[in-house]
């Protein structure tokens, strides 16, 4: 069996397909972007080659630190919102009535594009006849929020759609995960007398333990490469503060014709999120350790 | 790890047979003296329901979106139904371009890639998860480094490796794009899934004498349809919506998707609201269809996996 | 077993090959048949049937009649809109691969591409007599080093357009002087009636406002001297714009919340009669006019007004803001360069009289009132512009795009007042100098 299951042939077979596209069109990039970093170029005519200039620049720009700040915030109330998500998901996977629909009613603004989803929430944060300010001044709030005109307010803002974005995303992995579980393994636990809340927490939510530690990744990594609400909703603004990386980046790319420095910000970007996963990987190896 | 995850479920796995009746006696007792719990799933559901409302009001806000002009869009509230509905914006966006031509090529890009993303993924879960060899963890580490990439840094390099290839302005760019893309992120799904998966079965079809091949597309496949089914609906609403590739790869008319059919109507001084509101209406049609399709796979591919299992 | 694995691969392989030769074959209809001696050019640019039909019909109206013209050549079209058109002329830049003729934008955006020898210079097409047809002043924002490379499309210029019924239900009168203007502001704020409609998110929109300042206390020189840094920007005059600014922000001037919100949703708030006046280009004029999805009796209701001048002030109240708009380059590694120039000029021909008439554009070349038939808002701006003693072109177009970036942001943090004056002007400085 283990014979069967090393040979050489099989698993080069499996594995090349993927791997080729992997390393043609996502390694290529990623290696010319950082080669772009280390050079002056504003994106056409000659390149010239100034070593980590663009690098010691990114270090000490504090617009560029904000905007990471901003980005490990959105990080960590992503990872906060998935709670919300696994609970929702344990409640529709157990057996309640409806609970079909409900999911599929759930997933439904996952299938909208950015686009609508950014004209409905700058409907809904609209300073005067926005749909929150209007109830916010029918219960006699004279002078409701600007939310996204406001630099305390314009992050948290549109932290909201963005971690909602991702609600069917996240709730459409833990569902299949937790319908992955073999049922008896939950009757036996009933039998035993178990509750539906131990049921969840002693049993549920440890077997999909690996499924819940593939989401943080992603909701991390996710979160640090995050671009589209933010640019269509308030480009970054107002005045940086709800500037991310990647739309810092983008704002050099394409608009600033500094695409040297812009390369860098990408390539540190990616060391950025190596680095994070990594630690999550160590941290929650422990945990498992001492789980089991 | 792996092996300990399997260790750990079996002393939990039950004595399967002699239970039914112990447990019909229990749900009795609880549902009889349990008011507390009738409260709290009058709770849950109450909770339940609102959700609900907040996920599906976005489409309802969609829907009327599409039926009012510019004048409209802004001014009235975004619940208010618009006096004189604009069908027209349909008839509008329809008419308008070529429609028809970036629909069949929505459908052919967003299904050609998927398909391909979870094959290959599952191909590479499966050499890494159920396979023996030294580099595995290296290729999952390679892959996952694949998600932490941000498009617009990949822009420039991958236009100049296309165009070297000649593949610019070639729907392939685009397939091999989205699939490339995809594949880290389809592969991290189906990876926490391939780990807990009861590798019993496929030790009994490798006992058997079973070829790897038989028992990957006869065993592990079928019982892992809910977790592709899964990752199949992600997929495919990334490519669906998906359009700075498509701008930057493609150029003909011909080539390209419904994404262009919005862009169609943003001006550099006006924009049509309304028509986008209809195309985004019109869009979203097929793959809502997808969506409900595939979601009840998750379903039943459980149900016929525990069967097996 | 390694038998079965060649099996798959075969197959594999095999639809691979499907799926390329399904593709080519659809590919073939459409490619270029160079090869019978035709010669095709490239266009692109950011007319959207759906947004800019108007536009679009014209552009197909042009190319038909030049293919007519000219046997063997095709123009071969290709059209994004504007956000996405600029990103991915950047992405064909960078692997040299524009194609033959495009739009671009004036000066600090046309810049670079000069620079990395991108785009040809058009000063031939220009000494055939075109160069008369234009508008004085159009084509030298598209010169850099003394050659043009950009033939401009459009000419806009920025006067302050206001809604007539609010005027007279408040008993205003169109401001002379800058006085006028802040008692108009008090009058409609105590009202409870927004003054000024703006969205500042997209932050170019108030630029305008301070550009106006910038001109009427400093004249028409200081901005642009600043940027070219013939001057500086701490000039007294700028640093009175600034605070300027901030005393209408003070006053509630602008509609609630405009740093939030879209040009398209400030806009909203004139369109709407919520608000009594708005500053913006010449684009908007059909709007006003002829725009049949705009109610008669708003259209009717709409006047502009110069921006006024402030007391001790150099600038006079015919200086605006404003200047070409979009122009068409010919790329310099162009395989049909003549023939692009041919087309080009040949399209700038054409399209001036259609421009104005059918799409409500105010083309760069000269129009002459006399002989079409014009709503008379656009005849009352046609006049100002032949009137106009000067046109600053816009200030993120004057500089480069690093530069502009900076100006842009700043703009919105001195209307958000997170920035004093002082700050403002420095950091513009900094800016600038840095270059």
């Amino acid at each position: 069996m283990d014979k069967a299951m090393s040979n050489k042939g099989v698993i080069m077979l499996y594995i090349f397909p993927a791997l080729f596209l992997l390393l043609a069109l996502i390694y290529i990039p990623i290696v010319q972007t950082g080669y772009f970093g280390l050079m002056k170029w504003n994106g056409m005519g000659s390149k010239e080659f100034i070593g980590l200039t663009n690098y010691s620049r990114l270090v000490q720009d504090s617009l560029f630190w904000s905007s990471a700040y901003h980005s490990f915030l959105l990080a960590l109330f992503s990872v906060l919102s998935l709670v919300g998500y696994l609970m929702i998901s344990v409640v529709l996977a157990g057996k309640i009535k409806g609970a079909d629909i409900l999911r599929k009613i759930y997933l439904i603004p996952m299938l909208l594009a950015s686009v609508a989803i950014a004209q409905l929430w700058m409907k809904i944060y609209h300073p005067t006849n926005g749909i929150l300010n209007s109830m916010l001044m029918s219960i006699g709030i004279e002078e409701p929020p600007m939310w996204l005109a406001d630099p305390n307010l314009a992050l948290f803002a549109i932290f909201i759609p963005i971690i909602w974005q991702y609600a069917g995303f996240y709730i459409l992995i833990y569902y299949a995960a937790l319908k992955n579980i073999p049922e008896s393994l939950i009757e036996a636990a009933r039998i035993d007398g178990a509750t539906a809340w131990d049921i969840a927490w002693k049993i549920k939510i440890p077997l999909i333990m690996n499924v819940i530690k593939v989401t943080i990744v992603l909701a991390v990594v996710g979160s640090l490469k995050y671009f589209d609400l933010i640019y269509i909703m308030t480009n970054g603004g107002p005045n940086g503060a709800s500037e991310v990386m990647a739309s810092y980046m983008y704002g050099h790319a394409f608009r600033g014709f500094d695409f040297g420095y812009a390369s860098a910000i990408g390539f540190f970007l990616l060391v950025i999120c190596l680095v994070i996963t990594w630690i999550i990987r160590k941290a929650t190896a422990v945990k498992e350790e001492i789980q089991y | 790890m792996r092996k300990e995850i399997v260790e750990n479920h079996e002393p939990a796995a039950p004595p399967t047979q002699p239970v039914k009746k112990k447990q019909v006696r229990k749900n009795e007792v609880r549902s009889s003296n349990g008011f507390g719990y009738k409260i709290g799933l009058a709770l849950i559901y109450l909770l339940l329901g609102v959700v609900a409302v907040f996920q599906i009001f976005p489409l309802v806000w969609l829907f009327l979106f599409s039926l009012k002009n510019n004048q409209e869009v802004f001014e009235l509230s975004p619940f208010a139904i618009p006096t004189n509905p604009k069908w027209e914006n349909y008839v509008n966006v329809w008419t308008e371009g070529n429609i028809s031509q970036y629909f069949l090529n929505s459908v052919l890009y967003t299904a050609s890639s998927v398909i391909l993303t979870v094959i290959l993924a599952s191909m590479v879960t499966f050499a890494i998860t159920r396979m023996k060899w030294r580099l595995s963890s290296l290729v999952l580490g390679l892959f996952m480094v694949g998600l932490m990439i941000p498009i617009h840094s990949t822009l420039i390099p991958l236009f100049s490796t296309f165009s070297s290839l000649g593949l610019i302005d070639h729907p392939l760019s685009l397939i091999l794009t989205y699939t490339a893309f995809n594949l880290p992120i389809t592969i991290m799904i189906l990876f926490g899934f391939y780990q807990v998966l009861p590798r019993e079965v496929e030790e009994a079809a490798i006992m058997d004498g079973a070829s790897i091949h038989r028992i990957f597309f006869q065993v592990t496949l079928p019982m892992t349809a809910p977790v592709m089914a899964t990752a199949a609906i992600i997929n495919m609403i990334y490519n669906w919506n998906e359009f700075v590739f498509v701008n930057t790869f493609i150029s003909s008319d011909n080539f390209k998707t419904l994404t262009v059919g919005i862009q169609n109507f943003i001006g550099q001084y006006m924009t049509d609201w309304g028509a986008i509101g209809a195309t985004l209406m019109i869009s979203i049609i097929p793959i809502l269809l997808a969506f409900l399709f595939l979601s009840n796979r998750i379903v039943e591919g459980i149900s016929a996996g525990s069967v097996k299992g | 077993m390694g038998k079965k694995a060649h099996t798959l691969l075969v197959a594999m392989l095999a639809v691979f090959m499907v799926v390329m030769a399904g593709c080519s074959s659809s590919n073939e209809a459409t490619g270029d048949s160079g090869s019978n001696g035709e010669k095709t050019i490239k266009f692109m640019h950011l007319w959207p049937t759906g947004s800019a039909k108007q536009h679009n019909l014209i552009t197909s109206d042009i190319i038909a009649e030049f293919e007519e013209e000219n046997p063997g050549i095709k123009v071969e079209t290709e059209v994004l809109e504007n956000e996405q058109y600029k990103n991915k002329i950047k992405v064909l830049s960078s692997s040299n691969d524009l194609p033959d003729v495009g739009v671009t934008w004036a000066a600090g955006y046309l810049q670079p591409f000069v620079e990395g020898e991108l785009f040809a210079p058009l000063d031939e097409v220009l000494n055939d007599g075109l160069q008369d047809s234009f508008v004085a002043g159009t084509t030298e924002a598209y010169a850099i080093n003394d050659q043009t490379y950009g033939l401009p499309l459009e000419l806009n210029i920025a006067p302050v357009y206001y809604n007539k019924a609010i005027f007279e239900e408040y008993g205003l009168e169109v401001p002379e002087t800058y006085e006028e203007f802040q008692e108009i502001v008090k009058t409609l704020t105590d009202n409870g009636v927004a003054p000024i409609a703006l969205g500042n998110k997209d932050r170019w929109t108030g630029s305008l406002w301070y550009m106006y300042f910038a001109d009427r206390f400093g004249g028409p020189e200081v901005l642009t001297s600043a940027i070219n840094r013939e001057g500086t920007f701490e000039d007294p005059a700028l640093v009175s714009a600034a605070e300027e600014i901030q005393k209408l922000v003070d006053n509630n001037a602008f509609n609630r919340g405009f740093n939030g919100l879209s040009n398209d949703e400030g806009k909203s708030e004139f369109m709407n009669g919520k608000a009594a006046m708005y500053m913006m280009g010449t684009w908007e004029l059909p709007n006003y006019t002829t725009n049949e999805d705009v109610p008669q009796e708003f259209r009717d209701s709409i006047g502009f007004f110069k921006f006024p001048t402030v007391e001790g002030g150099k600038g006079d109240v015919d200086s605006f803001v404003g200047g070409p708009g979009v122009g068409l380059f010919v790329a310099e590694n162009s395989d049909v360069q003549e023939e692009s120039k041919a087309f080009v000029k040949f399209f700038v021909e054409k399209w001036g009289e259609r421009a104005v008439t059918e799409a409500g554009v105010i083309p760069a070349t000269k129009v002459d009132t006399a002989s079409v038939d014009l709503p008379d808002m656009y005849i009352d701006i046609l006049n100002e512009l032949n009137n106009a003693s000067n046109l600053t072109l816009f200030a993120d177009v004057q500089m480069s795009a690093t530069v502009a970036e900076t100006h842009l942001n700043l703009i919105q943090s001195l209307f958000g007042k997170e920035v004093t004056p002082e700050d403002f002007a420095k950091q513009h400085e900094d800016a600038l100098s840095r270059e």
